[in-house]
């Protein structure tokens, strides 16, 4: 969004982009041209803050996931040196008991 | 106390390496493989299982949202639900894998809510956001299915000739 002083006089351009290509929307002067203005604003203001907002939920998320991922694969290996021990063994993704065990 | 310390994921680590040898057909891998465990395992187990239950009650004060009421709750429930699941009498090594799918099922249900949220408000949050919240959620729902199947496998070698787990609606059956 953008004031554009021309003549001495300030105009109001709202800044879009489409497809693209930036293009620049006419809006007007004076007390009208603010209020439009102002109200762009904090449209931009608080779409920005929902999007700092998403960001730390998903940077969270991410955290806890992460933070139980080296308990999940202690787990993962104990159990597998249990299976183990009892003398089976994987094929194709599932445990076989070993005939030799 | 979230993280393993150094000498338990030595020990894995060790665990780990005997385990690729006994499982390509080593003997004495194997032999040497259920001397540890009998000796070190419950040792490691335990330590490995208090990290879940710190990383449980983690999930619990996270998904309460600052609520202790709420928090008692989820992670009441969560501790009902892994002493369902490693039933009577479990050996250690249960206990930490019923503690992980009750861990990972409180995770589960916070991406969950935290994806619905999103999902509200589509038209104010960008795709890509939605997406990697997705891509996170579907990833903690594999871990959670695959460590109720290890869970089950573990159990099937202690006891009954099948072994059924029902948990929030997904069945796993491992017969001999």
């Amino acid at each position: 969004m953008a004031w554009e002083r021309r003549g001495g006089n300030l105009y109001y351009y709202q800044v879009e982009r489409e497809d693209g290509r930036v293009r620049k929307r006419y809006i007007g002067a004076g007390e009208v041209a603010e209020m439009i203005a102002h109200a762009d604003e904090t449209i931009r203001r608080t779409r920005a803050e929902r999007r700092e907002r998403a960001r730390t939920e998903l940077e969270e998320a991410k955290g806890l996931a992460l933070a139980g991922a080296e308990l999940h694969q202690a787990a993962e290996i104990l159990a597998r040196a249990q299976m183990v021990a009892a003398g089976y063994h994987r094929r194709k993704g599932e445990w076989r008991r070993r005939r030799s065990a | 106390m979230l993280e393993l310390t150094e000498a338990t994921r030595k020990r894995i680590r060790e665990l780990q390496e005997l385990a690729d040898k006994a499982e390509g057909g080593d003997d004495g891998a194997r032999l040497e493989l259920r001397r540890r465990l009998r000796e070190e395992s419950p040792e490691v187990v335990a330590g490995c299982s208090d990290s879940a239950r710190s990383y449980r009650r983690l999930l619990a004060e996270r998904s309460s949202g600052g609520n202790p009421l709420r928090k008692e709750a989820i992670s009441e429930r969560a501790g009902r639900m892994a002493l369902e699941l490693a039933g009577e009498n479990p050996t250690p090594l249960e206990v930490l894998l019923s503690e992980r799918v009750a861990s990972l099922w409180v995770l589960v249900e916070l991406q969950e809510a935290l994806l619905a949220a999103w999902y509200y408000k589509a038209n104010a949050t960008s795709p890509t956001f939605v997406l990697q919240m997705a891509r996170l959620q579907e990833s903690a729902h594999r871990r959670y299915l695959a460590a109720i199947k290890t869970l089950a496998q573990v159990q099937k070698l202690q006891g009954p000739s099948r072994v059924q787990v029902n948990i929030g609606g997904n069945q796993i059956n491992v017969s001999r």
